[in-house]
């Protein structure tokens, strides 16, 4: 593990480089790799954007 | 002396990290120069989130968390700076950069956290600001080039802090604080030239300030010698930037010396490979140097042994090079064609142009100094010497229409350029934000907050100040720009020219 604060001393706790809590998830790989090539025949729906709210007298 | 916790705020995200953020580097040198306990948490290499976050402001007894970054780092700086004030309650919060200093005033009512700011350059004023942290006291107004809160919780800003005049007496930036091997050495390639494509360590250097041009859309917040400090008539003091009539300049460079002996010292320590000057225009300096300062970089680079020797496969194609290549920004009516080709023989492989336009009567609004003669002349002598020009290229000026559209895909055509123009973009600090920025406000629904945290680096459209073309029809003409669609422009400009000969445009 690598720590992920760099400095002239030793901090008092020690903070080591995890895996952002779900960054490795199969949306969020797909979202990211999408985002990468968007354009042309690529697009996708970006979940945590859309607003919607139901209307209560369809 | 203080314990001093720097955080480096996420930027850019929908790209891998690549800069070591030079600005707070060399504040991190300065402050382990003064025996400063110093730490810095790159959140923009790191990108692990918030939890990660609240470890790091846990990790010790931080007396001093400091931030800064550009506008476009607004968002982050902001989630920031509310997380750290819940876990570190007593920490005096500074921030500093082109964020603050574009709006101080404004920034500092939208974040109440930050204890205080750092306006404008920082080499001076932030060693003084930990000298009072360990003073034991807060009388900030009492250290020129600060804003802080006075007794009635208004921000008010010290007198002016002048700039440093002799930049050689700067240490090296800190890089040892920062993810080389981790992150930032991975991302070290750059798709602009060949050279720039086989980077494998590659770090960036700043070494200089100031621009002698007037660009509409450009700012340098305070760097530059453009900011000034002005009080109203009912006493209250604020800064102001470009505006017409009103221009200010100071041109500071490193010394050629300075540069090669500190490039030097990357490769032997950091075994480096490239080099990104990320100096606003390299040729600015050269040419205020009397076309001494760029010709003695050269030279020195070659008599120091840094000017790349490349290697070659079995096919006779380049694969590496012992040395470092380096880039850098130029300008089309600065540069030279003799010191183009010193630069490439020194190994430079690419360099930035903003040439912006290609239609003459857009060019003349936009204070650049150039015109499409001098941006087609600067584009070819560029190749003949053997380095890349990457041309950029903007839509949606003021003076934006048609023929300027067709002209800048006559030039794509003439020069064989693949380009995606960015959108013109009126960031604080600079002349057009200043002219425009009533009817910004009004675009973002009267919130100049919600402007500033939509900004980009000018790939997507945000407030828009184009005269006759609203964001909609820009971002179509865009596409219509890179396609060399001219059918399609020829359509939209009939139908667009029905409807406002029906609805004229105010």
């Amino acid at each position: 593990m690598t720590s992920v604060l760099k400095g002239n001393f030793q901090a008092a706790k020690s903070v080591e480089a995890k895996d952002k809590p779900e960054a490795d998830d199969l949306d969020s790989r797909f979202e990211r790799e999408a985002m990468k090539k968007l354009g042309g025949s690529i697009a996708y729906v970006a979940k945590k954007k859309i607003k919607w709210a139901e209307d209560e007298n369809p | 002396m203080a314990k001093l916790l720097f955080i480096n705020p996420v930027v850019r995200e929908e790209d891998v990290p690549r800069h070591v953020p030079y600005g707070i580097a060399l504040l991190a040198a300065i402050a382990i120069d003064k025996g400063h306990l110093v730490q810095v948490y790159d959140a923009n290499a790191w990108r692990l989130g918030e939890e990660t976050l609240r470890e790091v402001l846990k990790a010790d007894a931080w007396q001093v968390i400091a931030l800064g970054g550009i506008t476009t780092a607004y968002g982050s700086i902001k989630e920031t700076v509310r997380i750290a004030r819940q876990e570190c309650p007593d920490a005096v919060i500074m921030l500093g950069g082109g964020v603050l200093t574009s709006l101080p005033h404004e920034i500092m009512n939208w974040l109440p956290e930050v204890d205080v700011g750092c306006v404008g350059e920082g080499f001076i004023t932030f060693p003084e600001m930990l000298a009072m942290v360990d003073a034991e006291s807060r009388d900030w107004h009492r250290i020129a080039g600060t804003i802080s809160r006075n007794a009635q919780g208004k921000p008010v800003l010290s007198p002016q802090r002048t700039l440093l005049e002799d930049l050689d007496t700067l240490p090296y930036p800190a890089w040892d604080l920062f993810p080389r091997e981790e992150v930032y050495f991975k991302n070290s390639q750059m798709l602009y030239s060949p050279e720039g494509m086989l980077a494998q360590r590659r770090l960036d250097i700043n070494v200089s300030y100031g621009c002698s041009m007037i660009c509409r859309y450009c700012y340098h917040l305070g760097i530059a010698g453009d900011m000034r400090y002005e009080t109203s008539e009912s006493g209250e003091v604020s800064v102001s930037f470009d505006r017409p009539g009103a221009y200010t300049r100071t041109i500071r460079y490193h010394s050629p010396e300075y540069i090669v002996r500190m490039v030097r010292h990357m490769r032997d320590k950091y075994a480096i490979d490239y080099v990104l000057f990320l100096d606003e225009n390299l040729m600015t300096m050269d040419q205020h140097s009397k076309r001494l300062w760029m010709k003695d970089i050269c030279r020195l680079w070659h008599e120091s042994g840094l000017a790349p020797i490349p290697s070659y496969d079995a096919a006779g194609i380049m694969n590496g090079w012992e040395g470092v290549h380096w880039s850098g920004t130029s300008h089309a009516t600065l540069c030279t064609k003799e010191i183009l080709k010193t630069m490439r023989a020194a190994g430079c492989s690419h360099l930035v142009y903003g040439y912006e336009s290609f239609a003459p009567h857009v060019l003349k609004t936009v204070g650049k100094g150039s015109t499409p003669a001098t941006n087609e002349r600067s584009f070819f002598w560029t190749l003949e010497a053997g380095i890349r020009p990457v041309p950029n290229v903007i839509i949606g000026f003021p003076d934006e229409d048609f023929q300027s559209i067709r002209d800048n895909m006559a030039a794509f055509d003439r020069l064989g350029i693949q380009v995606r123009p960015h959108f013109a973009t009126a960031y604080p600090g600079s002349e057009w934000f200043t002219l425009h920025r009533d009817s910004l406000e009004a675009q973002y629904g009267g919130n100049l907050e919600s402007y500033i945290l939509d900004l980009g680096d000018a790939t997507k459209i945000t407030g828009i100040i184009c005269k006759k073309f609203n964001a909609v029809e820009l971002i179509g003409l865009r596409e219509l720009m890179c396609e060399g669609n001219y059918r399609l422009l020829d359509v939209f400009e009939s139908a667009w020219k029905r409807v406002h000969q029906e609805r004229p445009l105010v």
